[in-house]
């Protein structure tokens, strides 16, 4: 195969891995928003807070698939510690109090992350068995990414059955189209809240586990991907996974295909494509509600 | 009667101490009161949006950003000109960007529109960033020229002199603040209010909604931009660092620790911040911790702000003076 076509098919594993992690984030996000109608601003932190955890397991055992396991759920115990003492005691406020609220506990964590790990980068190693190349039909792609792919399809399908084969999963979409009804059916709302909080930061938790290796792991790691994951809840539809999933993948398209042809701008061009979505239609592609 | 002579008593020992702040607390504090000035005015234009109108924006430090680089562009590139033209440029630049905006923004409300404004933010900073031919990227435009107050024929006055810049500074954005005030006096600001409380009912009353979110929008950003105009002169330096997100973040902690129902919340807020902000970094670097937990304590503890909370202890206090009246007439 010529190297022009390699190069390209390099670029798009490239982007379809990184869109695959936008996915888990702004997933994670989108459960929360469509279910409780905060929108996190922390979310992006705790996705941070999960790959300095991997760093720290990483370190302390040496093995990457302990780190991968127990430094999401650490990350969603605090997820869970900050629905459970502080958004739920500000719920009557409105809207305007969690955004501020979230914004508050992403700057506590960005802060206690300095203090604990320092500001410069981390570096942490891809492991040996997910490093390298391997050979598929003529072409080499580079392993990690394709875990990556992998380790999100696998995600997604756990959700997915979550989602529509168990009994917590039916409350949850029953709760999206309307949690007070629910709640008056005599189910625990708040505790359902709990969980789904605690799930959807963990979603978040899987992906700074799985990015850590690829990207080093800083205290900017949080507006790097935060950013984008909100512009893909935005643009997407605010509640609406498909939406979600299919914005993810157009924009880790764009951003690997854009760092190639116009590397300056690459970053504007999500943007771009964010205002031109909400100039024709301003609930986002899939969204109902703003 | 005496209402009235109060007032005036008030105002004057108002201007009396402003008028003598640099006199008294020597240059440190002189332009420690600028910098607090100038956030101030930027929180009260901030709240124009959140606490008049509901609402919520993530990125009013663009309108800012865009005072400060339009006066600071206008300077270094347009020969001889002098100080007040531009400051109107910066407040133009900043209207001219919300204009440009409104239409898109105006249709979206709560957390659509604080999302949208987050990250048309980011893409302010980021242009600002990257844009080093024009806008210096991060280390900005510095050492332009800052021309003498001056009225042809009458007056001209060296604004390099802390002091001078002091009254200057002082004065426009007196000004600013008193037309914002008057703004939310005014009919319109009434239907501001009611488009926050209940847009549809308004709507129904045959009030413009968009337009007035419109027109309030552009009010608050062009107020935003003299803020940042003024920032711009008194540092001689804008960067992409005045566009960031924490420069966002700036009028919401100031408003929400102020109190967002009241038109001065704001500028106590500032205050409280400035102050809070001094003490600490003489003591520690984690400005970002502490404003994190003074957000989070507020929303949690004093949801109104220290206008709230004031309002809470005049409460209680009035009970308690009126339950002591009571307890006397009775023994």
């Amino acid at each position: 195969m010529d190297p022009k076509t390699a190069m390209y098919v390099a670029q798009g594993i490239h982007g379809l891995a990184y869109g695959m992690i936008l996915f888990l984030v702004a997933s994670g996000l989108n459960i929360i928003f469509g279910m409780m109608g905060i929108l996190n601003l922390a979310h992006a932190s705790f996705f941070m807070l999960s790959a300095y955890f991997s760093y720290q397991f990483l370190s302390m055992t040496g093995n990457f698939w302990v780190a991968l396991l127990l430094a999401p759920v650490a990350t969603a115990f605090f997820g869970i510690l900050l629905e459970r003492f502080l958004l739920r005691k500000i719920h009557a406020l409105g809207h305007m109090g969690e955004l501020i609220l979230t914004v508050g506990v992403s700057l506590v964590i960005l802060a206690g992350v300095k203090i604990f790990w320092g500001t410069e980068s981390l570096p942490l190693k891809i492991p040996p068995f997910l490093s390298g190349l391997v050979s598929l039909a003529g072409m080499d792609y580079p392993v990690y990414r394709l875990f990556i792919i992998t380790l999100s399809l696998v995600v997604l399908g756990i959700m997915a059955l979550l989602l529509y084969k168990t009994r917590l999963g039916k409350i949850v979409r029953a709760a999206v189209s309307d949690a007070d009804m629910v709640n008056a059916l005599g189910i625990n709302m708040p505790l359902v809240f709990m969980i789904v909080f605690g799930i959807g930061t963990w979603l978040a938790g899987v992906a700074g586990v799985a990015i850590a290796p690829i990207l080093l792991v800083f205290p900017g790691l949080a507006d790097q991907i935060g950013m984008d994951a909100f512009v893909v809840v935005v643009t997407g539809g605010f509640g609406s996974l498909s939406g979600a999933f299919i914005v993810s993948i157009i924009f880790g398209l764009l951003s690997s295909y854009g760092v190639q042809f116009l590397s300056q701008l690459a970053p504007l061009l999500m943007f771009i494509f964010m205002a031109i979505v909400l100039a024709i239609k301003p609930t986002g592609f899939f969204g109902e509600r703003e | 009667m005496t209402n009235k002579v109060f007032k005036w008593i008030l105002w004057i020992v108002l201007v009396t101490v402003l008028a003598g702040y640099p006199k008294f607390f020597g240059i440190y504090y002189t332009n420690l009161f600028v910098t607090f000035a100038v956030f101030a005015i930027f929180s009260v234009s901030f709240n124009l949006l959140l606490g008049y109108t509901g609402l919520l924006s993530f990125g009013h430090a663009m309108f800012f950003g865009a005072g400060g680089y339009g006066t600071a562009l206008a300077l270094k590139h347009i020969q001889g000109l002098s100080l007040l033209p531009a400051v109107l440029i910066g407040l133009l630049s900043a209207g001219v960007l919300s204009l440009i905006l409104c239409p898109l923004v105006v249709r979206v409300s709560g957390t659509a529109f604080a999302m949208l404004h987050l990250a048309f933010g980011q893409l302010m900073h980021m242009l600002a960033y990257k844009l080093r031919g024009i806008t210096g990227g991060e280390d900005g435009i510095g050492g332009f020229p800052i021309p003498p107050f001056s009225i042809p024929g009458v007056v001209s006055i060296n604004m390099k002199a802390p002091e001078n810049f002091y009254y200057f500074a002082i004065v426009v954005l007196g000004v600013s603040l008193w037309i914002m005030w008057f703004f939310t006096k005014t009919p319109f600001g009434q239907i501001q209010v009611g488009v926050r409380d209940n847009a549809m009912r308004i709507d129904y009353l045959g009030f413009k909604v968009p337009q007035t979110k419109a027109v309030v929008y552009v009010v608050a950003g062009a107020f935003a931009g003299v803020a940042g105009s003024i920032y711009a002169l008194f540092q001689n330096l804008i960067s992409s660092g005045a566009l960031d997100i924490f420069t966002s973040f700036a009028p919401i902690t100031m408003t929400m620790v102020g109190g967002i129902g009241s038109f001065l919340g704001p500028v106590l807020g500032a205050a409280i911040i400035q102050m809070i902000e001094e003490l600490t970094t003489r003591f520690t670097e984690q400005v970002e911790l502490v404003v994190g937990l003074i957000l989070i304590l507020v929303i949690v503890f004093f949801p109104m702000g220290a206008v709230g909370l004031l309002k809470i202890l005049k409460q209680k206090w009035l009970a308690r003076s009126a339950f002591k009246a009571s307890l006397e007439k009775a023994s």
